[in-house]
């Protein structure tokens, strides 16, 4: 329903002078409910643990496996597929060896491909056992178990996690963070992450019991590729989800790390420090200046160009996204760091959602002051973009339109020009029939930007018989029967002052008889100016 | 009010009352309604009524009367007390969804627009279980029901189709997906099975047509905004049966009748829409299913007939086709040579063929066929659809479509030229297709303005356009001679001159076509040539062309006027203006007999104006034909006010509103013609100029200020002598003006005319009033435009009065007032003065202030004599400075209450711009070189002092330079 508050911010956008930048901006925050299926390409929230890096070897994972007891203090125990009920007598009874097999049992019930049993196993009331296992230091293998076991049951809906958390699961796989057995830590750590993914709630219970300085303590130059891994990987976590946004001090422990993760050349390490990075830049101005201050934007830039490291693109991308949607200043840090130059290639990226993300980003940027739209220009951005006008996908063309209008706003004379030889103009106008009310208000916007500049150079009449040339006014006209109250204004808005012959309106005054009084009034106070 | 039978029994008799076709008793009752709709309990009784009464008029009578009812009261507005009580809402609510399902359909129609009105208002929060409620109906197996339930959702989804995204909006969106999608999926695939166990019982598959097609715009509704998980996931089930729809045809659904659309034809043209929706917006999703949908409306396209009753399928397809072949990735679609050539043949072809409605719109509503044969209100045509088709395949295959057209145009043509009487139309089309694929670019003012290179314009003016124009007979074949006219028209920009003259007379017999279309387009067609340039920015056909047909030309314009149908003809009026303006003095000869006609039909017009066009161009002919014969001539102004005042004077004293602010132009025109002297005739009507009443209407002051200057330029002293008692009412128009902010710069226009021409002595005792005024605006409300205009009326009574008496009334209305002006108006605002004259007058006036004004150098005014030449200097060298405060942007929109008649400016009117200082001072900055040199001389030692102390080192040498060139030195 179309507020008051939108029409006040709407006539403001009417004013040519004394308009604050960062109004034009288009945040991300504003999207929030979404119709559509999740992100594809996004990294995941939770992970059921199939397969564990740190584990000592790799047989271990085949389910006929028996470890020897000597070499690696796992006991040799003969698993067979036990029934629920089976676990559940075994892993209530005393016998050490008994517990082990009924929760190594559970564990590979969780870790089937397929509907893992989860609630059954809550349900059987086995959580506080498992927890308990946790903390038996002198026995290892039922440690790794259990953890496991909670790990996949934590990687469940909000539900499943919450059972694993209110049983007390939290503290106990901190400690556990510190096991000198690095698989079990691993494990630990996998399990955080589902926690933390799980969404602001327990990431702030987990921030709260200190898991960072836990987690921080296992980066070292020899910790193994794969640890490091997960361990990034719920560092991002720990970065993610807003209302609220992790607390400041956190976010402060975790970005030396986070930058110093960024330099190293693992693909999927790289690729969830980058994630982290993107979440904590998804924010206002000051969220953004924390990532901005570590140095790491032209790493960002260098990593959004990678050619061997495709899945770096998206996060490396999404985060310069949202620093160029910060302020000039921050904006600037990505400019110097060369983002304009890496943003063409981008826009002609085969994937779509790439181009979208890059057309978005320019947007931001063209929503900067005329040095910085100079830059934009310069370094070329005007033919993609009329590129992606022309032939993106509908998401893209609408970020690509907001780059437009972003630009005519704050742009000079001469830049609003160039934009126009760049055959921008033409392609806004045939992007008029799109079936977006807002897409087609921020076009009309665009034309009006336009028509204003046009004013300056004394050149309407021309612009408004292009205009006419390419099709544009008949589009403009139809939009008077547009539904939507405030196209329907817009349109008419234009066609009356741009299209129409000049008529000038006159006021209304109040009268007398046969002629006005000329009345000389009361000097009451005096006057001052 | 209570719910019993007495209540229920008079709200009967005052229902049926309401519809009496006798006001007498109409009107009470329907008071009587409204008095009582305040009361509790009054909306269950109409529910009440609109179920169980005997009578069914009085059901339907109490469902629109309920409607009508939720429409005025059902939203709170906040401040405002609460019009229906809470417990009729709730009570509402809880039966309506009932009631509107089991109630036939004329009352079900109200009801579910009463859902949606409510709906609006209170779903989802306020009414939670009403879509629940809503799907269990589904399940009824009533479609009786089924279609209420449908219908109603509809009303209350189809919003999402043009509102903006929000957070709010969305949610309710997702809100409506969890329960409506699945249930309304289900139904979907159970009513496609129903139509198949029913296929040959008409009766039932009309109701199920009909649900489909609501379920389809459903499905476009929920669909619009984004495309949601659940339709993407059932993207399969979806598009295949939409598919299948698109292809079926059922001989039992197929009507009668020629225009109205028959239930395929809307559930088609909804599935075509809802394809080009996903296909424009979810690509990337709906690839898989795109070359099926292709393919099928085409074949539906190849497949539909020319009756009117296809024409939004038709064109909804074909648009369809449009958007998908521009697209890069699915050029391979359409490459085919045989696929073109199958496009071109058999859906572009057959939708360009003039049609018998056509036919009938050219004969007996000609008004409507030009506004979209010429004016592009064709949007919805099949024309325009398939033209559209051909720049999109244009886009990507110009060559090929250029060569299958050029084979087809000339099949047309060879048929028409067979047997022209029966085969006239294919040359119709024919015309039509060489100009769909010829134009590319096109505007009002200059036809096609790019064409395809491919086709040769002019061979085929040649061989198939000038034939026609030629033929002896103008009142044969008149479509196609219209289609000839129109041709030479719109690629008037592309053909050579040589031919553009050679159909210049050929135009002008045609004027006396019968046919209002053909006549039309001649005076059109004629008129858009007379407005080409050529080379040296001169009209590309020369009044000397001209001569041979001068007579010829002028003679068929006021005849085509005489046709019925064409007495107020718009564009013969303007063809008459045009030819005018361009024949210039060659009219002179005619002119007695040219102002006979045009007086005349002014007088006629003006019993009545209804062509607001037509009556603008009338009046530009005529100032055209004051004009060129006065400049000739100027004696001859004499005739004119002879011929005009009559008309005139009728005018006024009839009050015709509309044509006011056109007769004070042309007479300012006349007035202004007239050397230093007013004649009586004008003296007589200045005091009913100073009616109050004239200038309450907005569209009155423009042109009566102007005619108030022409009055004072050429009578001021007239009017001072002869009309002092006058004076005053003067002033109250200028008090009137200055005190709004939409009218203070006219306000303005009329003051600097005043004290130019006005002789002093007539204005000394009102003087300090006109101050006390201005400076009242200025403290009270302040605007950008009031102070430029200000600025140049002070500097204006400087230069007339001279600087002393400016300080003088200005220090004599406050003490220091002159410096405070300075100070805080004069040296910040002066750079935002604009316009040639009003800048010389400024520079002029502060150069005076500067070096003509005592008080400026020995008082405490002189601390501002330094800031003020440092503002002239800026005002020399510095770009101008335009920016307005933000709170400004709207003044004239806020300011104007509400739509008034607004003031259509003559252009043929026009006045040259005034200036009043005129050749006295040719170069402001030499002015002010020597001005400062006559000072400094009177007080040695004073000016070069104060210089130094603090004017800035770039101004100081900026007045160097204005001090050579000058050739004078400070002492």
């Amino acid at each position: 329903m179309p507020t008051k508050n939108v029409t006040d911010e709407r006539l403001s956008k009417f004013k040519n002078k004394g308009k604050d930048p960062a109004k034009l901006r288009e945040k991300r925050i504003t999207e929030c409910v979404e119709l559509r299926k999740a992100h594809k390409n996004e990294n995941f929230l939770k992970r059921r643990n199939i397969t564990l890096s740190s584990l000592p070897d790799e047989e271990a994972l085949s389910p006929d496996y028996i470890p020897n007891e000597d070499s690696n203090n796992i006991p040799v125990i003969q698993v067979t597929h036990l029934s629920i009920e089976d676990i559940i007598k075994d892993v209530n009874s005393d016998c050490r060896k008994s517990q082990t097999r009924g929760c190594q049992a559970a564990r590979k019930l969780l870790s089937q491909e397929r509907n893992p049993p989860l609630k059954e196993i809550i349900d059987a009331g086995l959580l506080s056992n498992f927890v308990s296992f946790l903390s038996m230091d002198d026995e290892p293998t039922l440690q790794f178990e259990a953890a496991w076991a909670l790990t996949n049951i934590a990687s469940g809906t909000s539900w499943h996690t919450q059972q694993v958390v209110e049983h007390g699961a939290v503290p106990a796989f901190i400690s556990l963070l510190s096991s000198p057995m690095l698989h079990i830590s691993e494990q630990a750590v996998w399990a955080l992450g589902n926690i933390a993914g799980d969404g602001a709630t327990y990431r702030d219970v987990l921030i709260e019991c200190n898991v960072i300085p836990a987690l921080l303590s296992r980066i070292s130059p020899d910790t193994p590729v794969g640890y490091l891994r997960n361990l990034t990987w719920t560092l991002s976590n720990l970065c993610r989800n807003k209302n609220p946004f992790p607390p400041l001090s956190a976010v402060q422990q975790m970005l030396p790390s986070l930058v110093q993760l960024l330099h190293l050349s693992d693909k999927d390490i790289l690729s969830d420090a980058c994630w982290a990075i993107s979440y904590l830049s998804d924010g206002d101005n000051d969220r953004i200046e924390t990532v901005v201050k570590t140095g790491i934007v032209p790493r960002l830039v260098e990593l959004m160009s990678h050619q061997e490291l495709g899945v770096m693109v998206t996060p490396a991308l999404r985060s310069i996204g949202n620093i160029v949607s910060g302020s000039d200043l921050q904006t600037q840090t990505a400019i110097d760091a060369g983002v304009l130059n890496v943003l063409p290639k981008l826009m002609r990226h085969p994937k779509a959602s790439i181009q979208k993300e890059a057309a978005w980003a320019l947007s931001n940027i063209a929503a900067g002051p005329c040095k910085q739209i100079q830059q934009l220009i310069t370094c070329g951005l005007l033919p993609p973009l009329v590129h992606l006008l022309r032939n993106g996908d509908f998401k893209t063309q609408r970020e690509a339109v907001w780059a437009v209008t972003n630009l005519t706003s704050g742009a000079t004379v001469e830049q609003v020009v160039q934009l126009v030889q760049s055959g921008a103009l033409e392609a806004i106008i045939n992007l008029l029939q799109v079936k977006d009310a807002k897409v087609i208000l921020v076009i009309l916007d665009a034309i009006n930007n336009i028509f204003m500049a046009a004013e300056k150079l004394g050149e309407m009449e021309k612009l408004s018989l292009l205009i006419e040339e390419l099709g544009g006014l008949d589009r403009i006209e139809m939009l008077q029967n547009h539904d939507n109250e405030m196209v329907y204004q817009a349109a008419h808005n234009i066609i009356e002052k741009y299209f129409s012959d000049s008529l000038t309106h006159g006021e209304k005054v109040d009268a007398t008889e046969d002629e006005f009084a000329f009345q000389s009034p009361d000097v009451q106070k005096a006057f001052e100016f | 009010m209570e719910l019993n039978d007495a209540n229920l029994q008079t709200l009967t008799e005052f229902l049926r009352k309401t519809l009496d076709p006798d006001p007498t008793v109409r009107r009470p009752a329907e008071k009587f309604l409204e008095s009582v709709e305040g009361n509790q309990n009054y909306p269950l009784l109409l529910l009440t009524l609109l179920e169980k009464s005997q009578d069914n008029v009085i059901r339907v009578c109490a469902a629109v009367t309920f409607k009508n009812y939720i429409k005025r009261n059902w939203r709170i507005v906040e401040d405002e007390p609460n019009k229906i009580s809470d417990p009729d809402r709730t009570a509402i609510k809880a039966n309506i969804v009932n009631l509107m399902l089991s109630s036939p359909e004329q009352i079900q129609k109200q009801l579910s627009d009463a859902i949606s009105i409510i709906g609006r208002e209170d779903f989802p929060q306020k009414w939670p279980d009403l879509l629940t409620e809503m799907v269990t109906r589904f399940r009824s197996g009533d479609f009786h029901i089924i279609n209420g339930v449908l219908r109603t959702a509809h009303s209350l989804f189809k919003r999402y189709r043009h509102e903006f995204k929000s957070n709010e909006l969305w949610s309710e969106i997702k809100l409506v997906l969890d329960t409506f999608a699945l249930p309304l999926t289900e139904l979907f695939k159970a009513t496609i099975e129903l139509c198949q166990t029913h296929a040959t019982d008409v009766n039932a598959l009309k109701v199920l047509f009909s649900s489909l097609t609501l379920i389809a715009k459903l499905f476009y509704s929920l669909n619009f905004q984004d495309l949601p998980e659940f339709f993407e996931d059932h993207m399969e089930t979806w598009m295949t049966n939409f598919h299948g729809l698109l292809t079926l045809d059922n001989k039992l659904l197929q009507t009668d009748d020629e225009e109205e659309a028959g239930l395929l034809e809307l559930l088609k043209s909804q599935i075509c829409d809802n394809a080009a929706l996903y296909a424009q917006k979810y690509d990337e999703e709906f690839q898989p299913y795109l070359p099926r949908f292709v393919t099928a409306i085409w074949n539906l396209l190849v497949s539909t007939g020319q009756e009117v009753k296809y024409d939004l399928l038709v064109s909804n397809a074909i648009q369809f086709l449009a958007s998908v072949c521009e697209r890069p990735h699915y050029k391979h679609l359409f490459e085919d040579q045989n696929t073109l050539t199958s496009i071109c043949e058999k859906v572009i072809v057959p939708n360009m063929e003039f049609r018998s409605a056509d036919e009938e719109a050219f004969e007996d509503n000609s008004e409507e066929y030009i506004r979209r044969d010429l004016e592009g209100s064709d949007i919805d045509t099949r024309r325009r659809a398939a033209c559209d088709l051909v720049r999109g395949l244009c886009k990507f295959f110009e060559g090929p479509v250029t060569a299958i057209f050029s084979g087809y145009v000339n099949s047309m043509l060879a048929e028409y030229a067979k047997t022209p009487r029966e085969n006239w139309k294919h040359k119709d089309a024919a015309i039509y297709l060489v100009t769909s694929l010829a134009s590319k670019a096109q505007t009002q003012k200059h036809g096609i303005t790019q064409a395809n290179e491919l086709v040769n314009l002019t061979e085929f003016f040649v061989n198939h356009i000038l034939p026609d124009l030629k033929s002896p007979n103008v009142n044969e074949f008149p479509v196609l001679k219209a289609d000839a006219i129109k041709y030479v028209m719109i690629f008037r920009s592309q053909l050579p001159k040589e031919q553009l003259l050679q159909a210049v007379p050929l135009l002008i017999t045609h004027l006396q076509a019968e046919s209002t279309v053909e006549h039309t387009y001649a005076a059109h067609a004629l008129e858009r040539l007379f407005t080409m340039r050529g080379p040296n920015n001169t009209t590309l056909i020369t009044a000397a062309e001209m001569a041979p047909f001068t007579e010829q030309l002028l003679n068929n314009l006021f005849k085509a006027l005489a046709f019925p149908g064409s007495a107020e003809n718009e564009y013969i009026m303007k063809a008459i203006m045009r030819s005018f303006s361009l024949l210039q003095e060659s009219i002179v000869p005619y002119i007695p007999t040219l102002i006979g006609q045009l007086t005349h039909k002014l007088l006629q017009v003006s019993k009545n104006p209804s062509k607001p066009h037509f009556n603008h161009y009338l009046f530009e002919s005529l100032c055209l034909s004051v004009r060129i014969t006065c400049k000739a001539n100027p004696a001859t102004v004499s005739s004119f006010e002879e011929a005009l005042f009559p008309v005139f004077t009728e005018i006024l004293q009839n009050d015709v509103q509309e044509f006011l602010p056109y007769v004070f132009q042309v007479m300012s025109l006349l007035l202004e013609i007239h050397s230093n002297s007013i004649p009586a005739s004008y003296m007589a009507l200045f005091p009913h100029l100073l009616q109050p009443v004239l200038w309450e209407r907005t569209g009155n002051i423009p042109p009566l200020v102007r005619l108030l200057q022409a009055y004072l330029e050429k009578g001021g002293e007239t009017i001072a002598r002869s009309a002092a008692d006058k004076i005053p009412g003067l002033l109250g128009v200028f008090q009137k003006l200055i005190a709004s902010k939409a009218n203070d710069h006219q306000g303005f226009y009329l003051l600097n005319s005043i004290i130019e021409h006005m002789p002093p002595e007539s204005l000394i005792q009102y003087r300090k009033q006109i101050f006390i005024l201005l400076f009242q605006r200025l403290q009270g409300s302040k605007t950008t435009k009031f102070i430029k205009s200000f600025l140049v009326f002070v500097n204006l009574y400087c230069v007339k009065y001279g600087a002393i008496a400016l300080q003088e009334i200005f220090d004599s209305i406050q003490p220091k007032m002159f410096g405070m002006v300075l100070e805080k108006i004069v040296i910040p605002e002066v750079q935002k003065v604009s316009g040639p004259v009003e800048k010389k007058i400024c520079a002029v006036g502060i150069t005076k202030i500067l070096t003509e004004c005592p008080a400026m150098m020995d008082t405490e005014y002189t601390k501002l004599w330094t800031p003020l030449l440092q503002a002239l200097i800026g005002f020399f060298e510095l770009p101008e400075d335009d920016s307005i405060p933000d709170d400004e942007h709207f003044i004239d929109i806020e300011d104007t209450p509400g739509y008034q008649t607004a003031f259509s400016q003559l252009a043929f009117a026009g006045k040259k711009e005034h200036d009043p200082i005129g050749d006295a001072v040719g170069n402001p900055k030499i002015l002010l070189a020597q001005s400062l040199h006559k000072l400094s001389t009177a007080c040695p030692g004073r000016v070069p002092s104060m210089l130094s102390t603090s004017l800035n080192a770039e101004a100081l040498q900026f007045l160097q330079g204005y001090l050579q060139a000058a050739t004078v030195q400070l002492v």
